[in-house]
């Protein structure tokens, strides 16, 4: 390199050097901007659920656990949030079984129309849920078994959810199924794995962590959803974001802060469970 | 005593495609047979077919004497030893040879007696509760030759185990194969399109083309007495030269006259003669010989051991290698010669 060229790149490279710090410090304001637009409703109602005053107003003028102490008082809460969490953990159930199963099936078996049956499986993930929810309770409202109605239960909300949560665990575990080299599989058949024993042992190890993510999913899916169960719910079987609905018409209390940092605390409090566990499941692998 | 594996006349055609073509071949027990072949000719093919994890479209395949082509691959007394090695990522070395043992619900002390045993013969002791992913490619592919063994299956059948790896560990895991194969006397097939590999170690080697077996023979008879044309030249290397014989003279594929003398000239016709390279003497060393042609270097290969010299005679072009010095130069005419022992003529 010439000395004059030297000399050029050394410039360019001090021009250079302050555009950096320029779009740095860009950079800097813009993430901080997206952060606080994230943590600013969370934050504000994480305040107001210890807000010891009667009404969602600021400004706070004294903090209190009553409304906490309320919320666990009440029948009605507790209620509406045991409702959501075995609802949730039915749709797990119920959506992560199916999933699975059909995603392994369809990777593993040359099925006909096999591009119109995957369509028809991802359907319901993208039909509205004021569709699926009317259309569940017209097809299926009428039911009666025994004086059980299907109506207003909370199975009526689990099978709606899991038409949600399925297609979800489906596609994820879908993808994760063709990361499975096929000669792992071959390899346990040939040294005397029955293709059940095979999938329990061998298959469904390999793929822990899509299966951990996708039942996530599905509890997440199932305790965030809110139309589908406004249709299916009758009193007795409200899930928390029924409720919190119905209130916010009645009273707009801190209570429903309350139940609202209850709900996200469940949410959040699961996904750190699965993130420790697959930490853990990546040492083990040594990846 | 039944063979430990027949094949009868076994096909498996994929479409209008013929992977496998009424494929017949026995093997007695202890045998180290190789298939051998270019990619595609349906070596794997038939390896899959043996371990069922292809099912034959004519034919059958009999393990020990028994039919077994309707059976899955868990129903027989096979254990495959994949390229990739194939371990299972999730468990251990311990537990991945542990595997097999516990399909075949043996006790369980019986289980950890024969995965000792088993990763004592591959020379794996103190690895046992390693994951796979700590281990390097060979120690992988020596987990999984003592998963496969721990079996005691009747049949071992490799897969192109070694491809994977490099060339100084490819020598050695060889070498242990062979030094296995000679301890414990199992019976193996083994897949390959590694003519070395398949020469140093088979008792046995089936050359493979097109889905069909052209010879099943021991490496030195394949070397030496190839049944066909393509099994001359796909083992070893050789050179190719189209000739048309006109009374007893030689002309190129143009018809012009080149200066090849052989001393048993086939009968008039189109012909390919085929020779080793590294029996072909020339110069000097030429001289005496019973065959021989003369041309001029058009160019020279330096390949560390020897020098190669290709030559060109009219429209043919041969090339010969020679240790030592580079003697001749470019544009310089040279004798080569060789004898009649180390030439094959096929009819073209």
């Amino acid at each position: 390199m010439t000395e004059a060229a030297l000399a050029q790149s050394v410039g360019s490279g001090r021009l250079a050097g302050i555009s950096v710090t320029v779009w740095r410090a860009a950079g800097i304001v813009f993430a901080s901007f997206v952060t606080l637009y994230v943590l600013i409703p969370i934050g504000v109602t994480i305040a107001m659920s210890f807000n010891d005053g009667s009404f969602i107003r600021f400004p706070i003028t004294s903090w209190s656990l009553r409304w906490y102490e309320g919320f666990f008082a009440s029948t009605r809460w507790t209620q509406a949030l045991a409702n959501s969490l075995v609802i949730a953990l039915g749709t797990t159930v119920i959506s992560t079984v199916s999933g699975i199963l059909a995603a392994w099936t369809f990777d593993r078996y040359n099925l006909p129309l096999k591009n119109v049956i995957y369509v028809l499986i991802m359907l319901p993930l993208f039909t509205p849920g004021v569709v699926l929810g009317l259309g569940i309770a017209i097809a299926f409202g009428g039911i009666e078994i025994g004086g059980w109605s299907f109506f207003g239960s909370r199975g009526s909300v689990v099978i709606a959810h899991s038409l949600w949560a399925m297609p979800l665990v489906f596609m994820l575990m879908e993808a994760t199924f063709r990361t499975v080299d096929r000669r792992i599989i071959e390899a346990s058949y040939d040294l005397g794995g029955r293709p059940v024993r095979t999938f329990f042992e061998i298959v469904l190890p390999m793929v822990s962590t899509g299966v951990i993510s996708s039942a996530l999913f599905a509890f997440v899916i199932s305790l965030n959803e809110f139309v589908m169960a406004l249709f299916l719910t009758s009193r007795g079987t409200q899930t928390l974001p029924v409720l919190m609905w119905l209130s916010l018409r009645s009273a707009g209390t801190p209570e429903l802060a309350v139940t609202a940092v209850v709900l996200a605390t469940a949410v959040f409090a699961c996904m750190s469970l699965v993130m420790v566990w697959y930490v853990r499941q990546l040492r083990k692998l040594g990846r | 005593m039944a063979l430990a594996l027949e094949l009868d006349q076994v096909s498996r055609s994929y479409g209008a495609v013929v992977a496998v073509d009424s494929v017949s071949l026995d093997v007695e027990g202890g045998e180290f047979v190789t298939l051998l072949g270019p990619s595609g000719s349906g070596k794997t093919t038939t390896l899959r077919l043996i371990g069922g994890f292809e099912r034959p479209n004519g034919g059958a395949i009999s393990i020990a004497g028994r039919r077994v082509d309707h059976l899955p691959p868990y129903k027989r007394n096979t254990a495959t030893i994949f390229q990739s090695g194939a371990l299972f990522p999730h468990k251990t070395v311990a537990e991945n040879i542990a595997y097999g043992l516990r399909m075949h619900a043996m006790n369980p002390s019986l289980i950890r007696e024969r995965v000792g045993e088993a990763l004592g013969i591959v020379q794996m002791g103190g690895f046992e509760e390693r994951y796979p992913s700590q281990l390097s490619g060979g120690q992988k592919q020596r987990v999984a030759l003592a998963r496969s063994l721990a079996l005691r299956p009747s049949l071992l059948l490799f897969d192109e185990p070694l491809s994977a790896l490099d060339l100084s560990l490819r020598l050695q895991l060889r070498a242990d194969i062979k030094r296995l194969h000679d301890e414990l006397q199992f019976t193996a097939i083994y897949v390959t399109h590694d003519q070395s590999e398949a020469m140093a170690m088979s008792s046995r080697v089936a050359i493979m083309n097109c889905g069909r077996i052209e010879q099943v023979a021991p490496p030195q008879q394949i070397y030496n007495e190839p049944a066909n044309e393509f099994v001359y030249s796909f083992i070893g290397e050789s050179c190719c030269l189209p000739v048309r014989i006109d009374d007893g003279a030689a002309r190129d594929q143009q018809g012009r006259p080149v200066d090849i003398r052989l001393a048993e000239p086939p009968s008039s016709g189109a012909w390919r003669l085929y020779l080793r390279p590294s029996r072909i003497r020339i110069g000097n060393e030429a001289h005496g010989c019973a065959n021989t042609a003369r041309g001029r270097v058009r160019f020279t290969e330096f390949l560390g051991d020897f020098n190669r010299y290709h030559l060109v005679a009219g429209g043919l072009e041969f090339f010969c290698d020679r240790a030592g010095e580079r003697q001749y130069q470019i544009g310089e005419e040279v004798e080569a010669g060789w004898d009649t022992g180390d030439m094959k003529v096929f009819a073209a």
